[in-house]
Parts: C-alpha cells; sequence; structure tokens
C-alpha cells in the first residue's frame, strides 16, 4: 500500500516535470509583448482598419485624454492629488556615525530613492496609455487602512482604463515571497509591491527587475538600495510628516517639556520615522524640549493606556506631551488614561486619519495628527504607473501632501475612510 | 523515575519534617503567586516613590481586567485538563462585531445576540471535544482559523463604528460607555472581573459540578467509569469559556469604539499566562480563582515595575518571558515535593 | 463470504486512515491543477516548494517533538534567531558563511537544549516553558537588531545560488530541504536512535523499563527542533539577502502553519504516532491551497477559512474514529449476532 502510493505521488510529480519542463526558464516578459497586448485589447475595433502605430497611438492619445481630476474617494477629497516635491539635503558621508539625535543619522532611511542611484534593468515605457494595462497590487496584510488603500487603488486603475488584481499575504514575508513569484508568473504590465520589510524588499525588487516586469514600490519606504530596481516610490511622507506634527506641537507647549513616544510595532520603517522624526526634530530645533522614554505597547487600547498611566504616575508634571504612531487604539489609550488621573493638559500627537482619531482632533482631545488618505495612497502608485505606460516623465518618488489636521480644518476631511 | 520514587520514599520518611514544610509548601502550590507579588511590590517601593499609591494600584488593576474576565471563564477550561481555549481571542471580536451591527435594535438585545453569537462558538468547541474527543487545542485554533474566514468575508475586511451602526442613536454611545462607566472611581468592569472570579472559585469549590470537573481534570477515564456525565460537563465549561471571552470581547470593542476581526489578538497566551502563573497546572484538577486573580495581577505589576524602572520594550519580553517560567517552576516544584504531581 | 467483505471495508478505511494525508495531497493537487489559473506551471510549483522549505524546517521539529508528546511553540522566534544571526554575523561581525550558518544552528540549538532542560529537569509543561522561551527569544531577537532587519547589503552572490532552479523544479534551497526531510524521515523510521522516541512518546514508563534515557531522548528532541528551526530562518535569509526580526508576530504565523501540518500530516499531539515525510506532504497540501486560491483572485479571508476548515475536518475525522472504535470496543460481534438469530 505504501508503495503504491509512493509511486502514485511520484508519477504525480514526474508528468508535473515532464509537462512544464520546457519552460523552467523563468517566464520573463518581453520588453515589447506587454504593449502589443494591451494596444491589441484596448484597440480591436479600430485594429483593422488603421496600422499597428496608429491604433497605439490612438489609444495613448485616449489615455492622456482621460479626466481623473474628478475622481474622489469617499471622503470627498479628490483622490489623484497634485504631488509634492521635497527638499532634499546633502547626505552626510557616514550616516550611522553620527548621533541618534541628529535628524542626518537618518538620512538613508527617510530620503531612500532622492540619492543619485543607479537605475539597473528598467525597462523602457511603452508609451502607448495606460488603458488595457494589466497591474497586479501586492499589499503588505489585513488592515483596514490597507482595505481602504486597496478601495483607492480600484478607484483610480478604473479612472485610467487599467485592469487591477490586489493580492494579500497577510503580513507573512514568506507568503509575500510566493506571490510575488505568481505575480511574475501571471506576466501583468506591471507590478505594485508594498514591501513588508524595506530591507528584504531589495531581493523582492531584484526578483522582478530580474523577470523584465516593471514595477513601483509602495507605501512602506523600502532601502535605498531597492530603489535601483523599481521605477519608483510612492507613498507617504512619513518623516516629513512627524517633522511637521512635532513643529506644531512644540509649539504648543512652548519649546520646552517633557515628550514621551508610544513607539509603531518594530519591524518597519513607521517603528523609526514616528519616533525618531520628531525627536530628532526637536533635538535639533527645540533643545529644552526632553525624551522621558519610548515604548512599544502594540495596537492595543488597554496595554497603551496601562502605559501610559505607568508613566502619568511615574514621570508625574514633568510629562507635558505624548507622541503616538496611531490615531486610533493607541491614541484611545493615551487619551482614556490621561481622562482618568485628570491630566487633559497633556497634549497628544498622532499619525492618523482614521475616523477614531479625526473624532478626537473634533472634540479637542487630540492637539494634532497627520493627513494620510489611505485612499490616494493607494491611488498614487496607480498614477504613477499611469504616468509611465503614458511615457510622461515619472520623479522616482511621488509622495503624498502633507499636512497636519488640527481642530480648526477636520471638517474639511470628513467622513473618514476607515 | 527512579529518582522520583526515592523522592517519594524519603519525603515519607521523614514525616515529622513534611508536616511542617508540607503546610508551606501546600501554601506556596496554592497562593505562591501572591509571594512573587509581594516581593515586586517590595522592589517597586524601592524603586520609586510614585509606584506604592493608591492610584497606582488601581491602574494595575484596571488594566488587568479584561484579562482577568477573560480567564475567569478559560480557568475552566484549564481546570478540565483542556489546556485552553485557542478560539478566544476569534470569540471576542465575534461578540464585539455582532453587537455592533445589530446596535440598531437597541442596545439591551444587541448585548444579547452579541454574547449569544459567543456562546455558539462554545457550544461548537464543547460539543466536538467533550462528546468526539477532538484534541482540544488543535480544534480550537481550526476554529479561531474558520471564524476569523468568516467575519472577514461577511464585513469585506472592514472595521464598523458603533456610532456610525446606530446612526448617532443614544445605543451607540451607551455601548462605548460600557467600559467607561465608574463606580467609586473605579471602572465596572474590575467589579465584573472580581464577581466572575469570585463565583468561579465558588463554582469550582463548593458545587457537585466543580468537583466533578475536577475529577475529569485528574483523570477522565476514571471519571467516566464513576458515573459522571463527562461530555456534558466539558460542554458546560466551554460555554462557560465562550461566555467570559464573548463578555471580555464586548468590554474590549466597547473600550476601542471599534468593531473588527483583530479586536482580541494575542489574548489567547496572555490568558494561559495569566491562568498558569496563578497556580493552575495545564494537566487540570488542580488550582483555583484566587490565584488566577493573582496572576492577572503579577503580569499587571510587572509590566507596570518595568516601565518605572525604565526598561525597554525588548528586555521587557525577556523579563516576562523568564519570570513566567520560573514561577510556574515554584508552583510545580512545591507541588511535586507534596508528592501531589507527577508532571 | 460476509467475512471477506467485511474485512475488504476495513482495509479501505484503513488504507484511507493511514494514507490520508497522501490522498489529501493528490485531490488537491488535481484540483488546483485542472481549475486554478496559472497554477500548473513550473515556476510556479518552483514558488510553492520554495515556500514550504520555510516551514517544513518547523514542522520537521515539530513533529519529532510531538512525537515525544511534548510541544515546542519557540520554533519561531527560533527562526528567527537563526535568521538574524546568519545576516548579522556576515554582515556587521565579518564572519563567513559558514561560520555564520553554523552558530546560527548552534544557537537554535542551544535554545532547545534550555527547553529539553527545563522541560525534563524543571518538569515544566512543554507549552509553558516553550511559551516563556519563545518571549525570551523574541525579546533578544530585537535587542540584537534593535528592532529593524539586516541585509547583506548588496551581497547576493549565495543568495542567488540558493534560489537557482540546479535540476527542474528544485532550487538549491528546496533540495536542502528535502534531504533533510528524508534523512530524518530514515532516522526516525529505521534507526534504534529514532524508533525510541515513538516509544517515550507512545509510553514514557515503558521505554524508561526499556531502557531508554527519557529525558535525555526528549531534549534530543527539542535540540533537533531549536537547530532546525534556526537552519529553516537561515536559509530564508539567506535566499532573501535579509532577515526580518519579526517574522510571524502577525496574521498566521508560521508557527501555526507548522503546527496545523504537523497535525494534518497525521501526528498526534498525545505522541507516538507520526512522521517527518508526511508532515513534509502536509506542508505542500497548505501551500497548494495558498497558492490555488491566490491564482483564483480571493482574498485573504477565503485562504485563512480553508485551511481552518481542512485543519477542523482532520481533527474531527481523527476524533471520530477514535470515538467510534471507543464505542464499539469491547463488543463480540459473533455473540450479538448469535442472539439476533435466536
Amino acid at each position: 500500500m505504501k508503495k503504491i502510493m509512493f509511486i502514485v505521488i511520484a508519477l504525480v510529480m514526474i508528468t508535473a516535470v515532464v509537462l512544464t519542463g520546457c519552460n523552467t526558464t523563468t517566464p520573463a516578459v518581453e520588453a515589447d509583448a506587454p504593449a502589443d497586448d494591451a494596444g491589441d485589447a484596448a484597440d480591436d475595433a479600430t485594429a483593422d482598419d488603421a496600422t499597428a502605430e496608429e491604433a497605439e497611438m490612438s489609444n495613448l492619445d485616449k489615455s492622456l485624454a482621460l479626466n481623473i481630476d474628478s475622481v474622489v474617494g469617499s471622503d470627498g477629497q479628490p483622490l489623484l492629488l497634485d504631488l509634492e516635491k521635497k527638499d532634499v539635503p546633502e547626505r552626510p558621508a557616514d550616516p550611522d556615525a553620527l548621533p541618534e539625535e541628529d535628524p542626518l543619522h537618518w538620512y538613508d532611511m527617510e530620503y531612500a530613492g532622492w540619492g543619485a542611484m543607479d537605475k539597473e534593468n528598467i525597462p523602457a515605457s511603452p508609451a502607448d496609455g495606460s488603458i488595457g494595462k494589466k497591474v497586479i497590487v501586492i499589499i503588505n496584510g489585513d488592515h483596514p487602512y490597507l482595505t481602504a488603500y486597496s478601495n483607492g487603488a480600484t478607484i483610480a486603475a478604473e479612472a485610467y482604463g487599467m485592469d487591477i488584481q490586489i493580492m494579500s499575504p497577510n503580513w507573512d514575508l514568506n507568503v509575500q515571497n510566493q506571490q510575488v513569484d505568481q505575480a511574475i508568473n501571471a506576466k501583468p504590465d506591471m507590478i505594485i509591491l508594498i514591501p513588508l520589510d524595506a530591507k528584504a524588499a531589495v531581493t523582492q525588487f531584484r526578483r522582478i527587475n530580474d523577470a523584465g516586469v516593471p514595477c513601483i514600490a509602495s507605501n512602506m519606504l523600502p532601502e535605498a538600495e531597492a530603489m535601483k530596481y523599481v521605477i519608483g516610490w510612492a507613498g507617504p511622507d512619513d518623516w516629513g510628516q512627524f517633522r511637521m506634527l512635532a513643529d506644531v506641537l512644540a509649539e504648543e507647549i512652548g519649546g520646552k517639556g517633557g515628550v514621551a513616544y508610544v513607539q509603531h510595532a518594530p519591524g518597519g520603517s513607521p517603528y523609526f520615522a514616528r519616533c525618531w522624526g520628531p525627536l530628532s526634530q526637536f533635538a535639533a530645533n527645540y533643545p529644552d524640549i526632553v525624551t522621558l522614554d519610548k515604548q512599544a505597547p502594540g495596537f492595543e487600547a488597554d496595554k497603551t493606556k496601562q502605559l501610559v498611566s505607568d508613566w502619568i504616575t511615574k514621570f508625574g508634571d514633568e510629562l507635558t506631551a505624548i507622541v503616538a504612531a496611531d490615531d486610533s487604539a493607541q491614541a484611545i489609550g493615551i487619551i482614556e488614561a490621561l481622562k482618568e488621573a485628570g491630566r487633559e493638559d497633556v497634549k497628544v500627537i498622532a499619525a492618523g486619519n482614521s475616523k477614531i482619531g479625526m473624532d478626537y482632533i473634533a472634540s479637542g482631545e487630540l492637539l494634532a495628527i497627520s493627513y494620510q488618505s489611505a485612499e490616494a495612497d493607494g491611488a498614487t502608485p496607480i498614477k504613477m504607473a499611469a504616468d509611465w505606460f503614458n511615457g510622461l516623465d515619472v520623479d522616482p518618488v511621488y509622495y503624498l501632501p502633507k499636512h497636519v489636521i488640527t481642530q480648526a480644518d477636520v471638517a474639511d476631511f470628513l467622513p473618514a475612510q476607515w | 523515575m527512579n529518582k522520583k520514587i526515592e523522592k517519594q520514599g524519603s519525603v515519607s520518611q521523614n514525616i515529622a519534617h513534611e508536616k511542617q514544610s508540607g503546610k508551606i509548601l501546600d501554601i506556596t502550590s496554592r497562593f505562591g503567586v501572591y509571594g512573587i507579588l509581594i516581593v515586586l511590590i517590595i522592589a517597586g517601593i524601592f524603586i520609586n516613590s510614585n509606584f506604592f499609591s493608591l492610584n497606582n494600584f488601581k491602574n494595575v488593576i484596571q488594566a488587568g481586567a479584561f484579562l482577568g474576565i477573560l480567564c475567569a471563564g478559560m480557568a475552566f477550561i484549564t481546570y478540565s485538563g483542556h489546556f485552553a481555549d485557542m478560539s478566544a481571542p476569534i470569540t471576542m471580536a465575534l461578540s464585539g462585531i455582532v453587537t455592533i451591527s445589530c446596535i440598531s435594535f437597541g442596545i439591551v438585545p444587541a448585548l444579547l445576540i452579541g454574547i449569544g453569537a459567543g456562546v455558539l462558538v462554545g457550544v461548537i468547541n464543547g460539543i466536538v471535544i467533550g462528546k468526539f474527543k477532538a484534541n482540544p487545542i488543535i480544534w480550537t485554533l481550526a476554529m479561531n482559523f474558520v471564524v476569523s474566514g468568516i467575519i472577514r468575508w461577511v464585513y469585506s475586511n472592514k472595521q464598523i463604528y458603533p456610532d456610525v451602526e446606530s446612526g448617532g442613536s443614544i445605543a451607540g454611545e451607551m455601548f462605548t460607555n460600557i467600559s467607561r462607566t465608574y463606580l467609586w472611581g473605579i471602572p465596572i468592569s474590575v467589579f465584573i472581573m472580581i464577581g466572575l472570579l469570585l463565583i468561579g472559585q465558588f463554582v469550582l469549590s463548593k458545587t457537585r459540578y466543580g468537583k466533578q470537573l475536577k475529577i475529569i481534570g485528574s483523570n477522565i477515564d476514571t471519571a467516566k467509569l464513576t458515573g459522571i456525565n463527562v461530555s456534558r460537563n466539558i460542554l458546560i465549561a466551554y460555554i462557560i469559556a465562550s461566555f467570559a471571552a464573548a463578555l471580555a470581547g464586548i468590554f474590549v470593542t466597547s473600550f476601542g469604539k471599534v468593531g473588527a476581526y483583530y479586536n482580541g489578538e494575542g489574548y489567547d497566551f496572555r490568558a494561559v499566562t495569566a491562568i498558569v502563573i496563578g497556580g493552575m497546572t495545564l494537566s487540570g484538577g488542580r488550582g483555583n480563582m484566587i490565584g488566577v486573580l493573582g496572576g492577572v495581577l503579577t503580569i499587571g505589576i510587572l509590566s507596570n515595575l518595568m516601565t518605572f524602572i525604565g526598561i525597554g520594550t525588548f528586555e521587557q519580553q525577556i523579563v516576562t518571558g523568564a519570570i513566567f517560567i520560573l514561577i510556574v517552576w515554584i508552583n510545580s516544584n512545591s507541588l511535586r515535593k507534596l508528592g501531589r504531581d507527577d508532571a | 463470504m460476509r467475512k471477506v467483505k467485511e474485512k475488504g471495508s476495513k482495509g479501505i478505511s484503513y488504507f484511507v486512515d493511514k494514507y490520508r494525508i497522501f490522498i489529501l495531497f493528490a485531490i488537491l493537487l488535481i484540483i488546483s491543477i485542472a481549475f486554478a489559473p496559472n497554477f500548473f506551471n513550473a515556476f510556479n510549483l518552483t514558488s510553492i516548494m520554495k515556500g514550504a522549505s520555510l516551514y517544513i524546517f518547523l514542522a520537521i521539529g515539530m513533529t519529532i517533538v510531538m512525537i515525544c508528546g511534548q510541544l515546542d511553540l519557540s520554533v519561531q522566534s527560533v527562526m528567527n534567531l537563526g535568521a538574524v544571526l546568519v545576516i548579522g554575523l556576515r554582515t556587521w561581525s565579518g564572519f563567513g558563511w559558514i561560520w555564520s550558518i553554523l552558530i546560527a544552528i548552534a544557537a537554535g540549538a542551544a535554545m532547545g537544549l534550555i527547553n529539553g532542560l527545563i522541560v525534563t529537569k524543571g518538569k515544566i509543561h512543554s507549552f509553558i516553558t516553550t511559551l516563556g522561551t519563545m518571549t525570551i527569544t523574541s525579546g533578544l531577537v530585537f535587542l540584537y537588531t534593535h528592532g529593524g532587519s539586516i541585509s547583506t547589503e548588496g551581497d547576493f552572490a549565495l543568495g542567488d545560488l540558493m534560489d537557482q532552479t540546479l535540476i527542474p523544479l528544485f532550487t538549491l534551497r528546496v533540495i536542502i530541504t528535502v534531504v533533510a526531510v528524508l534523512v530524518f524521515s530514515l532516522i526516525l523510521n529505521r534507526t534504534r536512535f529514532g524508533r525510541a522516541f515513538y516509544m517515550v512518546g507512545g509510553n514514557k514508563d515503558t521505554a524508561w523499563l526499556a531502557g531508554i534515557n527519557t529525558n535525555r531522548k526528549i531534549t534530543t528532541a527539542f535540540i533537533i527542533s531549536g537547530s532546525m528551526a534556526a537552519l529553516g530562518g537561515a536559509l530564508f535569509a539567506i535566499s532573501q539577502n535579509s532577515a526580518v526580526p519579526n517574522m510571524g508576530t502577525k496574521g498566521i504565523s508560521p508557527l501555526m502553519v507548522a503546527i496545523a501540518a504537523t497535525i494534518i500530516g497525521g501526528t498526534s499531539m498525545a505522541g507516538g504516532k507520526g512522521g517527518v515525510f508526511k508532515s513534509f506532504v502536509a506542508v505542500l497540501t497548505i501551500m497548494i491551497i495558498f497558492n490555488a486560491l491566490t491564482c483564483f483572485g480571493t482574498g485573504y479571508e477565503v485562504q485563512v477559512f480553508a485551511n481552518g476548515l481542512v485543519l477542523a475536518a482532520v481533527v474531527l475525522y481523527e476524533a471520530l474514529a477514535i470515538y467510534r472504535a471507543d464505542k464499539i470496543k469491547g463488543i463480540r460481534t459473533e455473540l450479538l449476532k448469535e442472539v439476533q438469530n435466536k
């Protein structure tokens, strides 16, 4: 019996090898193949009486003529926003040698992608229009933010006439690697990837690049090395947002006091950006602001509440402000702890744009949160892809617009996306 | 094994000695966690002057309230020798999200439906594990996956908000206020936790059911032979556990103001930790609810203390893990010296 | 006549029971080949094998530990430890690859030794012990990497080699994985050393009386588990050219996949039953489910649901079989028939 089973499995395996053996090389997508496919697919009707070249031209013209200004997200804000550029300072010789309080210590993280790094093996733009192109988006996991992100990406893709598929590895790097392979295997015109980890991203993008599929990095900032292999990166400027938030907070507390940091879960770029961004900003511009403590309690309201209650007991009046990496669960924990201790004087800033965070802004319990439209975050890499398909100039980095939401203008950003 | 026999032999030889040390060991095995608690508190007094204050203890007990409610139920499962309920996180999420989506029916019906949904998970667990003797850890783990998939599918990976679902009516606000209601300055979740633990203690030690559960926990085959309805008793244990998990889920959801599939993540292992630190053995039939309360408080005080010292997040993990093993070792070691346990 | 028929039916159910994981694997594979788009080609099958090879290393250790009647929850943290050590030692400390890998395996073995000693000498339940060491190890990993990840900084040579398809469908990393599975499979089935694990799990007292040092056996199982987990993490990190400290802290973790696969493969948590090769096929089965569902373009919720359903079905099937056997235990059918005939 056992032997029979082994033989059956062996047979299945061998058939698999034989049937597919002739095609063992990675299915490289030839640079010109997608262009033809897309052109054919979109312009079947016109292809008969026009030459192929003219058909492609007309697809491009049609694509360029699409009106995307009227596309809005579920919060009524325009989805495909005008994107900002950022002043990039000179890279210090050895950023790691600088103290962690120095903003330039974090140069390689904050300005990844801007450096004059040579791109490698980037396919040339087909310049034949976005209509009919097939795009696969691999997100990093399941979260209401990413649900809104996927939603935004889908709306934008429809506006550009692209065909979109979304894959989710649910925070598992091993599964994401497989999905990268599966995406390559499906021979799309473009892969958009939210890397799970900045450094692991290098290998993933290199793999996509090797297979000849153009790709864009989104949301999570990968390491500078990974930028060689992608057309560009589109996403929120976490560091910049938090420097702005830090300035707002510093002004509010008069440039002095004790700040405690509720950190993001370790492992990703927000863990650094949302703590060292404001911390280094304070250190550079407001020397009287001191750091009391920094802890990563995870995204649980009750755990955060205990942490902040502990801080209130431990530091007493020294505690003037709290910087949080999340404006929903963490913000709830912080605000409940402050309320209970009667310490409403402590100012809180957070990364956000969630419904809970905006409710807190409206009621004045949070001082400020960052504006980070999840839907625009999903739409921006699609815009970058469309620009590239249309043969337009593409910057290596597309930032979402930066803004600090306070009580004064929170009404403009409601209803919340997630 | 030979060693064990030897040890037992030498213990019985020194009966006089055993009587004295036996009493201490007995107390250590039952309430050893409180010894650790006192040590931690004394250490805390030296570390920071603000530590030994009513306010701080209030914070600690409050922070443990949700966990305590969950433990009050899950302890029944551990007591009956079925390790732990790995579907507790999803039971919590389910009861919360169902309550919120039914909130337009009014707060009381919504809560009943929500808790009912949670208990349903317990009923399924109880039948499969009680009657068909499926492996408790793996079955509840599988349930966790299945229900998680269903919740994500039904709510299409979104989270829902009580104030939106209730259409701005009073019910939504009442729901978020459940975990924000105070009695003499202490949240009601603390009273519920203590109430549940006391009831649990009463059930385990004074009722027929509790005694039967102890026999089931010590030896399930013996229990069957003595004519105890084993599968019904296990079913009841799972229903109690899922009820407590549903209740904890409603508090967590109400506190977080949002119903989502991820509410309650991580509570499974935290609950096991608290229960085991509190002196319940995983082999079943041993331990009490007062100890479980001690376990919940120890976890709270430990994290409180480490924040006071200023230990970083990563070092905190290492210390927590080490102290966890140490406490369990003290418990089981004293039990073994008493000759009461061979595990 | 009747007797023969009875034997036949018993034979089929026995066959199904014993080889259920192979049957499950074959059915799912055939369904996927028939229906899932972009599923059946060499590139995708290789990618399934690559995805499986990380979990297989965890499942090898988990299987052996479970055969001894224990549980190892720390494998995932140890896997991360192996990953960060191999890259960290290479990039930060300038060790050669061989030394980095050996030290990473040694560190995993050390964690296994600690687990084994606490379980056997401290006599603490393995669930609790490994829950504790899981927390400790994950703290150590974060401490070592300062919460970030580590990369080889542009040194792709070994990583590329690991991912090279040497024979169709098999990359170097997959070959190492398969060799490890075969080696442990043979050890468990063919050697005295291996058979002893089953005896320890089946009945500890009998094993002791048969002259097996049960404590040493259990400790050995944990050491194997720790070193295999570390090796799996290290190989994954090498082929990824980077190491991440927090794999599996969110979502379905490798730990859960390893436990699920081991159980689906037919290893019993009570101990004394199971095999490494079956766990290997079970990991492949889970990977096929995930991969095929992604091919269909379904969301993650369907994947987690399907995974849970398979696990639940297997557990229920096993429980029902025992339940039925229990029910007719001691009943002598011949006697009953005689009574009925009269």
